[in-house]
Parts: C-alpha cells; sequence; structure tokens
C-alpha cells in the first residue's frame, strides 16, 4: 500500500536539538516554492547533507523546471547526516522531503543526482531511510519511480539495479517530460511495466531493466548491455541536449539558504559544454557541444538575481569561463555595476594565459586573495598527452601578469599517474611550480607563497583514456614521495589526495552491473559520505571486495583492449568511439588537438549525432 | 533568594515586545546621527524569531539578516575592509533552538530612510518567522549593540514526565547559594558568576507534573553569559545528586527570550527602542 501523504515535521522537530546543523533540516527557506497541491508529486534528492547538496545547479534547475510544469509540484531532500540518521532510525521516522515534510517513498518520482562515484552508497543509505525498497525490481506499483540523472551517468551500470530510468545529458525538458509520462500513464491505470516502456521511448532516457548483460569475448570482464529480447528499447541511448541556453533562465537558483553552503553564492551558468578537449576531462567530452549564454542576458540576470536573493558574491560559472567569447565584456560591466554595492564576482576557473590572469584581475578587489590554476601536468610533454594546450610560456606569462597585479598566493593543481607518465613528468611538477615562486618572488619578495595540490588520475568512461588502468596504490605512494622528495624548496607547500578514495572511485567507474553487489556489501560494511574524508574507510571497501572475490586493485589497474564492448557504450554523449580512439592514439604520440571553437571541427561527432552545434555569441581569442 | 519578583528586578521597564512600538517612539534628528562628517544614520530594528527558526545559529542567523536587508534594497553602509561588510550590529547571540519576541539589530545606513518605509521595506523581504515589527533611527554614540543591551527576561517550559516546580525552585536556590555554575560547552569550560547574571525568577503556579514554567531575568556577565538551559539543566543534575526528586523527567525544553533591555550604571533600565 502507498504510504500515505502528511506533513510530518512534527517528529522531526524534536529531534532538532539534539542534533549538529539542525539549520539542515528546516526548510522554509527564501525562494523555496510552497507545498502545492500536485497532484503529482516528485522529490529531487542530492545523496549528501544539505550544504553540500543545496549549491548543486542542475537540481536548481530541475526544481524550477518541474515546479513550473502543470499539474507537478516538486520538492526537494537530502541525506541528514550521521547524527540524524541514527535518531531517525531510532524514533522509526522516515526520510522526509524539505517542502512537506512528507516521507519520500508517498512521491510519485524520486529524482537521484549522480554527482560522482563515491555518492552510491549515500544512494542505497537515502532510500533504506526512506523505506523504499532498494532494488527497482523489487518495486511494486504503489512504489515511487526512482530516476537518476547528472554527471556521473556516463558509467551508471553499477548503480543502476536501484533505479527504474535514468536520465542522460540535460534536463529542463526531458525531465519534464518523464514527469509527465508517468503522470498520464497513471491516470490511464497502465502498469509500471508499461509505465518503464513508454519512458524508454523518450529521448535520452536508459530503463536499465529494459536491458540484459552480455559477456563474452568481444567485450571486458564486465560486459555489455543489449536490450532484452522482445524490447524495443534502442541499442544505444544518446542523451538529452537542449540546443540553446537562451531559452532557460539565467537564475536557477532561487532558494537563499540559511546555513552556510558549500558555494554559498549565486550562481549563473553563463555558458554550457567545453570543447578544449582536455582528454582525462569526462565533463569536456560529455557536456558538448558548447552553448554560450548572451552577455545581456547574464548581465541582466545578475542584476535581478542579486535583487531578488539578496547574496553579495555572484559566480560566473560553466566548465571554462573565461572562454565565453564575451568574457570581458561581461565581467567588466558587471564590475563597474556591482562592486559600488559591496557585491563580489567570481568565476571558478582561469584560463592558464595572459587573457586568464587579466580576468581575474577584472573581478577582483584591491586587496588580493588566492588565485588558482590547473596546468594538470609538470612538463611540456605530459601536457600534450593530456590535450593540456597550455606552453611553459602560457603558465609563466599568467603568473607574471598576476603577480604583476598584486596577487600573493597561487594555487597549482596537478594530476599523477596519467598514460605514458614517468618519474621525470612527476619532477617537472615541483621544478615548475618553483619556476613560478621564483617569478613571484621576484615581482612580490617573501611574502609570496606558490601551493600544489596533486590529485591521483582517475580514468573515466568517455574519455580517450577510458580504456587505460589507473596507476596501483602502491605506484601513487611511491609516486607522492617521489614528488615530495623532488621539492628542494621549503616556501612551496605540496600535497596530495588521498590514494584510498580514488581506487575505489577508480574501481567504480570501471565496473559493470555486477559492481553493484560490491557497493552494495560496502554499505552494509558500513560505508556511506564516501566523498567525506573523516568518513571514508577503504578497510570496509576492502573487505566487501574481497567477500566478492574481487581485488579493488585489479579493477581498478586494469587496462581494456581498445576494441572491446565496454559496459557504458549502450549510454552515449554523442561523442564517437572513432574520435576517442583517435584521440588516445594521438595522445600517445604526444599530439595535441585543437578547441572546434577556436578552429574548425576536430570530428569527435556530437553535432552529427545530436543534430545541434557549437551556439558562440561571438569570435573566441 | 526565593521567588524574586520580576517587578522588583526590572521595575516596570523590561516589558514584553509589543506590535505597536512605532507608536510614541522617540523622534531623533537624523542629523545628530552624522559619522566622521560623512551622513550615516543609525536604524534600530526590532524582530521576531520564532517558529522553526529558532534554531538558527547566530552566524547563520546574520547572514540571513544579511541577505534580508539587500533584498529591502536598503542604502546600507558598506565597510572599507577587505570583506566589504555590511554596516550592521546585532544583539546579544541566542541559544540555539531559543526562540525570541524581540531581537534587535542596529543598521548603519548612507541614506535617511523614512524608518516606517524601511520597515515596510525589510518586512516585504523576510522570511515571517524573522520578521521586524519596529524600527527608529538611535543616537549613533551608542555603544555597540551587543554590549549595550545586557539584560534579558526570559519565559521559559520545561516539558516532561513527573515534574515539581519546588524541586526546581530548590534547585535554583542551591545554586543561587552557591554562586556560580561550572559548565563545559564543547572543549571549553565555562564559569558563570549567578550573583552578576542571575537576577530572578518566577515560578508559575499553573506549573503541572508534565510542564513546569517559569519566567527568569537575566543580566549580561562579559566573561560568561547565563543560558536558561545550562541553569536548568545544572538544576537537574544538583537535585538528582542530592537526592532531589521532581526533575528525572525532563524531556525537553521551549524557552524564549521576551525583551531586552539596557541596565545603566545607575540601574536604570532603558528599552532598547
Amino acid at each position: 500500500m502507498r504510504v500515505k501523504r502528511e506533513n510530518l515535521f512534527r517528529l522531526i522537530e524534536p529531534m532538532l536539538p539534539h542534533v549538529e546543523k539542525p539549520s539542515r533540516y528546516l526548510n522554509h527557506e527564501w525562494g523555496a516554492v510552497e507545498e502545492q497541491e500536485g497532484p503529482f508529486h516528485v522529490c529531487m534528492v542530492y545523496a549528501d547533507v544539505y550544504e553540500v547538496g543545496q549549491p548543486n545547479l542542475g537540481i536548481a534547475i530541475l526544481y524550477n523546471a518541474l515546479n513550473k510544469a502543470p499539474h507537478v509540484s516538486c520538492e526537494r531532500a537530502y541525506l541528514p547526516w550521521v547524527d540524524m540518521a541514527a535518531l531517525m532510525r531510532k524514533r522509526n521516522v522516515p526520510l522526509l522531503s524539505l517542502e512537506g515534510a512528507a516521507p519520500l517513498a508517498s512521491f510519485d518520482v524520486v529524482g537521484f543526482t549522480l554527482a560522482h562515484e563515491m555518492i552510491a552508497t549515500n544512494i542505497i543509505e537515502t532510500l533504506d531511510l526512506a523505506g523504499i525498497p532498494l532494488l527497482a525490481e523489487e518495486r511494486d506499483e504503489e512504489d515511487p519511480l526512482i530516476f537518476g540523472g547528472g554527471p556521473s551517468v556516463w558509467n551508471s551500470e553499477p548503480v543502476v539495479p536501484l533505479f527504474d530510468a535514468i536520465l542522460l545529458g540535460d534536463g529542463e525538458e526531458a525531465l519534464v517530460e518523464m514527469c509527465e509520462c508517468v503522470r498520464t500513464s497513471k491516470l490511464e491505470g497502465v502498469s509500471r511495466q508499461e509505465i518503464l516502456q513508454r519512458l524508454s521511448e523518450i529521448q535520452g532516457v536508459y530503463v536499465p531493466s529494459l536491458y540484459q548483460i552480455v559477456h563474452d569475448n568481444t567485450s571486458t570482464r564486465w560486459g555489455y548491455a543489449v536490450p532484452k529480447e522482445g524490447s524495443s528499447a534502442p541499442s544505444v541511448v544518446y542523451k538529452r541536449c537542449l540546443p540553446d541556453l537562451s531559452v532557460t533562465d539565467p537564475v536557477a537558483q532561487r532558494i537563499v539558504p540559511y546555513t552556510e553552503i558549500v558555494q554559498d553564492r549565486l550562481a549563473l551558468e553563463i555558458q554550457r559544454g567545453c570543447a578544449r578537449g582536455c582528454r582525462f576531462c569526462q565533463a569536456g567530452m560529455t557536456y558538448r557541444p558548447v552553448r554560450e549564454r548572451p552577455a545581456q542576458q547574464i548581465v541582466q540576470a545578475g542584476e535581478e538575481g542579486l535583487l531578488k536573493s539578496g547574496y553579495d558574491e555572484v559566480s560566473l560559472t560553466s566548465l571554462s569561463t573565461t572562454d565565453h567569447s564575451q568574457c570581458g565584456y561581461i565581467l567588466r560591466r558587471m564590475n563597474s555595476d556591482l562592486r559600488k554595492r559591496g557585491v563580489r564576482i567570481s568565476i571558478p576557473s582561469q584560463r592558464m594565459d595572459a587573457f586568464g590572469a587579466e580576468m581575474a584581475d577584472a573581478v577582483s578587489t584591491s586587496r588580493r586573495g588566492g588565485l588558482t590554476f590547473a596546468p594538470e601536468a609538470g612538463s611540456q610533454r605530459m601536457r600534450d598527452v593530456i590535450n593540456k594546450n597550455v606552453s611553459e610560456d602560457d603558465l609563466e606569462s599568467a603568473a607574471r601578469n598576476a603577480f604583476e597585479n598584486g596577487w600573493r598566493r597561487m594555487k597549482l593543481y596537478f594530476m599523477m599517474g596519467l598514460p605514458t607518465e614517468t618519474d621525470e613528468d612527476i619532477q617537472a611538477i615541483p621544478a615548475v611550480a618553483k619556476r613560478i615562486l621564483d617569478i613571484g618572488r621576484e615581482i612580490g619578495g617573501k611574502g609570496v607563497t606558490v601551493s600544489v595540490s596533486v590529485a591521483v588520475f582517475v580514468p573515466k568512461s568517455y574519455t580517450p583514456f577510458q580504456w587505460v588502468g589507473q596507476i596501483s596504490r602502491e605506484e601513487a605512494q611511491r609516486r607522492q614521495q617521489l614528488l615530495l622528495s623532488s621539492n628542494h624548496d621549503r616556501g612551496l607547500k605540496i600535497a596530495y589526495h588521498d590514494s584510498g578514495t580514488s581506487l575505489v572511485e577508480g574501481a567504480l567507474s570501471k565496473m559493470g552491473r555486477d559492481g553493484f553487489d560490491l557497493i552494495y556489501r560496502a554499505w552494509k560494511n558500513g560505508c556511506k559520505f564516501d566523498a567525506w574524508t573523516s568518513e571514508f574507510n577503504l578497510d570496509a571497501w576492502n573487505a566487501a571486495a574481497e567477500s566478492l572475490g574481487f581485488s579493488l586493485s585489479d579493477i581498478a589497474t586494469e587496462t581494456f583492449d581498445i576494441q572491446a564492448k565496454l559496459p557504458w557504450d549502450h549510454t552515449s554523449p554523442g561523442v564517437s568511439k572513432g574520435y576517442l580512439q583517435r584521440e588516445y592514439r594521438k595522445a600517445m604520440d604526444e599530439v595535441t588537438t585543437p578547441d572546434c571553437t577556436f578552429t574548425s571541427c576536430t570530428g569527435c561527432a556530437v553535432c552529427q549525432t545530436l543534430k545541434v552545434d557549437n551556439v558562440l555569441m561571438g569570435v573566441r581569442s | 533568594m526565593t521567588d524574586v519578583q520580576i517587578e522588583s528586578v526590572a521595575p516596570g521597564v523590561v516589558e514584553p515586545a509589543k506590535k505597536d512600538w512605532r507608536a510614541g517612539r522617540p523622534q531623533i534628528q537624523p542629523e545628530i546621527m552624522t559619522e566622521r562628517g560623512a551622513e550615516i544614520f543609525r536604524l534600530r530594528v526590532a524582530y521576531k524569531k520564532d517558529d522553526r527558526l529558532a534554531f538558527l545559529g547566530h552566524l547563520e542567523l546574520i547572514g540571513t539578516i544579511e541577505r534580508c536587508v539587500r533584498r529591502a534594497q536598503l542604502p546600507f553602509r558598506v565597510g572599507n575592509g577587505f570583506a566589504k561588510r555590511m554596516g550592521v550590529q546585532f544583539s546579544q547571540a541566542l541559544p540555539v533552538g531559543a526562540s525570541s519576541e524581540a531581537e534587535y539589530f542596529d543598521l548603519k545606513l548612507t541614506k535617511y530612510v523614512d524608518p516606517d518605509e524601511a520597515l515596510d521595506r525589510l518586512l516585504s523581504a523576510t522570511p515571517p518567522a524573522l520578521a521586524p515589527f519596529a524600527a527608529s533611527y538611535v543616537d549613533r554614540s551608542l555603544p555597540a549593540l551587543e554590549a549595550w543591551l545586557n539584560a534579558a527576561h526570559w519565559r521559559c517550559d520545561i516539558l516532561g514526565e513527573g515534574l515539581r516546580s519546588d524541586a526546581l525552585r530548590w534547585g535554583f536556590e542551591d545554586l543561587l547559594a552557591k554562586k556560580e555554575l561550572t559548565y563545559m560547552r564543547g572543549d571549553k569550560q565555562k564559569v558563570v558568576n549567578l550573583e552578576t547574571t542571575f537576577a530572578g525568577y518566577k515560578i508559575s503556579e499553573s506549573s503541572s507534573e508534565t510542564c513546569i514554567s517559569f519566567e527568569l531575568d537575566t543580566l549580561q556577565d562579559p566573561r560568561a553569559a547565563l543560558r536558561p538551559a545550562v541553569l536548568i539543566y545544572e538544576a537537574q543534575r544538583i537535585a538528582a545528586q542530592a537526592g532531589v526528586d521532581g526533575l528525572q523527567g525532563i524531556d525537553s525544553l521551549k524557552v524564549c527570550r521576551v525583551s531586552q533591555a539596557h541596565v545603566s550604571e545607575n540601574g536604570l533600565l532603558v528599552k532598547p527602542l
């Protein structure tokens, strides 16, 4: 029987004095949509705590789109922190939505953001706390339909047993269509199975239960998915792509939180997609083509969004903000309008050249804080392999420009474990950072600091490195020590990421549907909030793997044959396999590929496959 | 000290916040509120904090009010520091979970705005549970609001089973005799001087076995503030230690700051507005 829809805040309120940060559970924020009558109820879930999930732009966009749709009301839910979850279980209180404080199990649709691989155990935790059957196959006609979507759908197989449907690509229109399909189908009284069949007919929707996994000698050990016999589901589901970003609302975040959240500012999505072609970058491949929003729309949206929200900072977000053809105009215009009101403008990433430093300067206040650049690799050879089209001169001129403009702190992001990497490439990381530090000292004196952060490279699906094995944990630790011992300047601060987290992320990025057993066992072993350093438990993950006869290291380090059928081949962002194979070979030959928004088409096939095009508002330079 | 009459501590001055405070408030001329030659006006705003927003922490409250001021489009002063902060001061932090009928903030404005208009604009930009209900200009030379408002009147309900108001009275009197209260806040030990902070209490005669209601007056001590919940739980602890029955069944507390005021050096109580 369907769980009754009712407001149960009275069950949460007595627990608030006993938990950390009760403001996570309050709702009633400025701009939140008051509970609507529906009659069709959707709950969007970010399976982490409020302050991590609330800034998510994707959920904000979909929340607005669904609440605008007739007959549909959309609410939000986040995963309670461990103290609250323990209390809720003790008092037998199920997970509730924020707006209506209604049990998640009472909704028609529950949608999850697949934000990254390490959120997998939190999705199980959420469903369990909500009292919703974990597996799609266990749910009956009365249970909500569980949807997934977001940036990490490109190898969704390890988590698909949890989902009824997965949306690939842009959700503004597609999710509304999906909910409308479910609503009208329910009104017609059709079965859950028929609803799933109808959902699979919407472009961009992958219904896992309509596919079976085949293991043969043409595939990796994880097999590949094909439509079940008799199913009309497509053999390859291509993503949904919104051709024109300017038709969407540029101010997605209408809700102003009470508590401090991880990105506590108004975010304006100024473009979607990036065509730089960095070969390690999944988002760069899966969000194509590039769609710029017009400058005037951005400036107006900033003005309006700040007035309505009361924020004192606006962030111009995208994968490569300073690539927007009107970036200079936008920043100068917004800066002149907003600075006198005490409003800050921020850009999440700076281009590694003089223009990037100039743009950083354009948005800074009189006193400089820190500036972040991401060279990704220390040597020019390695940067050519990963197609990070940045030369040593670019790097040095960006740094010189920044220091001359008064910046005194610089942070540099690198990766280790990239394909073809040698010890010389590792040693080049502190060497290049030292050159930047020397430039800084030459201009700014002893007060200049340069810090380096090095992550372990994790190969991801739908990148030219999807066939590559990750380096082992032991090798990562050896290279980390080499990195530290290669640094001879105490003024240079070097930090590196935990290789254990990267190992689990690497394994989950490689596995097919069989990977679900690993995730489930890990959750049973107590794993949750795996993206939190304080909560991550590698021993529990290893124990889960061993109990299933797996080795996390073997899985993560495995190299796939470049011709093999892959576990994710049936869910495509439109980038052709031939392009990825060519890019892989060019990487091995240390040959770079230009950005098609600056030059001409480089043959990734997205535009032809999805019948879209890059949308630029001016000439990029 | 037993059942001290609140009136004897705060004679007729500390009163619950009223909705009609706009009427009869002192009209201070704007020109006396300028700062360093620049026209800076100090607008004092009274607001409530109730419903579920009682669970906002003080920093969360500050951030929320600042955003309300921006949404209200009042001409607030921006500081000259690196962070370009809004010129705003708040009254002393409320404990998380405590509601209030009388909170205050002082907002520095660069232009004179009619206080009624400012109040209307704030009201339309503020969540209902933090609704402002009075606004008036005050002398800019007054000390910082947090230090100036040094007296508070509280209403507390202790909810539970098998409660006895005489046990609470016994606990309070025992604490007053000891003159100080020590408790841990996180990793820090706090020592509250009850002679300077515990100004009086009055237990309601309608208290029952499931709810003890009482009123409490506190005075500010910069070294450590007296929090009603701390006082109650300490009374519970010492009552249990002494074998006094009647406070062991406490389930939850409802604490509300009913009013705040300034006690001058000569003992006069001054309303914030």
